[in-house]
């Protein structure tokens, strides 16, 4: 009986730590491109178009900062960085450079 | 020849090769910039234009749709409808369809500019009710360009060349070609963020330059051709995939053969949606 119970205990255990770690595993990533030949709004459309197209992207978290020359978006998976410099050169520009971190947590996990 | 023959004989050297504009948003009004889609994006395009000179005055509307093959390569077709009227009466119908092409073949992108060269080709096709002037084309015109552009955050500069290749009449008469020179500044007073409403002023130098040639109008030899001065002010509104352009060309100095009639004026509006 006493066995029972503890393996009851275990399981409820495993299933408290899992519920507990699934919004770290599904936390969004924040990506941060610094684009070289932003000049104009109206141009950029075209990165804006073509990053709503990504899988896992938060729509509503795509910003395009023409003075500071960056782009960034969320998303929840992770994007290749050859994939985002295909994806600026299709629109026109180039990719100079790219910093990725979470987005809850805001702390660097790769730049250049 | 006649006054009103003479000043549809200018009409029909100055209209038709400006009708159809290869330019996209974020070039110049009259001038031709290396501006080109993103890859897979489609453009839809209106445009109005109009001139006059004297009492002969030529209104084209066209669609044209355009798609980015590349990033760097846009290919397009555009169909204008075409309305005149002059000492002869009103006539309207439909335009010759164009098709056209541009390449940019250098970019350079830097912090917050770009700078960057194409190639634009344009065919007129023999085609329509309209726009063929006084005589009727035997076979397609050709357009060729040469484009350099740099835009900034504040500042924008631009310079081009074509040349246009018209066939001959049908009736055997040759057609002067021509050549299109333009020098571009433009300025965006305040340097907007994406999503905000962007204004840029631009100020063009547009030279032409019609081929000499000497054809029988009217059953008398005349000798037509001769160039053209423009300084043409101009604007572009954009909002996100929107844009508006206009722009007026003022005539400032013209050497036009025989009795030809320099232009009172053209007359430009845009509207552009990238999708």
């Amino acid at each position: 009986m006493a066995f029972i119970g503890v393996s009851i205990m275990r399981r409820l255990l495993v299933v408290v730590l899992l519920t507990l770690t699934m919004p770290v595993l599904a936390a969004e990533i924040r990506y941060e491109l610094r684009v070289d030949g932003l000049a104009c709004p109206y141009c950029a459309y075209g990165i804006e178009k073509k990053i709503k197209a990504l899988d896992g992207v938060d729509k509503e978290s795509i910003q395009i900062q023409l003075n500071e020359g960056v782009v960034v978006f969320e998303a929840d998976n992770l994007i290749s960085e050859g994939r985002l410099k295909r994806l600026i050169n299709d629109a026109g520009f180039t990719l100079r450079g790219l910093k990725t971190s979470s987005a809850t947590s805001g702390n660097a996990a790769h730049g250049r | 020849m006649k006054p009103w023959e003479s000043r549809s004989l200018a009409l029909w050297l100055t209209v038709v090769p400006m009708s159809v504009p290869v330019a996209l948003a974020h070039d110049p009004v009259f001038g031709l910039g290396p501006h080109t889609l993103y890859k897979g994006g489609v453009e839809i395009h209106f445009g109005s234009h109009q001139e006059k000179a004297g009492d002969e005055r030529a209104t084209e509307s066209e669609i044209q749709f355009k798609y980015g093959l590349t990033s760097d390569w846009v290919a397009g077709i555009g169909v204008p409808y075409v309305r005149s009227t002059g000492h002869r009466g009103s006539d309207s119908g439909r335009g010759p369809t164009s098709l056209s092409t541009k390449y940019r073949f250098w970019r350079n992108d830097l912090p917050g500019a770009q700078e960057s060269s194409a190639v634009v080709a344009r065919m007129i096709l023999d085609d329509g009710d309209m726009g063929h002037g006084q005589a009727e084309r035997e076979g397609n015109d050709y357009l060729l360009g040469l484009t350099y552009g740099y835009e900034g955050r504040k500042w924008y500069r631009w310079a081009s060349l074509r040349r246009r290749f018209n066939g001959d009449a049908e009736n055997g008469a040759a057609r002067p070609d021509k050549w299109l020179a333009d020098l571009v500044v433009g300025i965006r007073p305040i340097p907007t963020e994406y999503l905000e409403p962007d204004w840029v002023w631009m100020l063009e130098l547009n030279y032409e330059h019609t081929e000499h040639i000497t054809g029988a109008f009217n059953g008398s030899p005349q000798r037509i051709g001769g160039d053209q001065w423009f300084l043409s002010p101009g604007l572009m509104w954009t909002y996100r995939n929107f844009a508006v352009k206009a722009g007026v060309q003022l005539p400032v100095y013209d050497d036009l053969s025989g009795d030809q009639e320099a232009d009172d004026y053209r007359a430009l509006v845009e509207l552009e949606w990238h999708l």
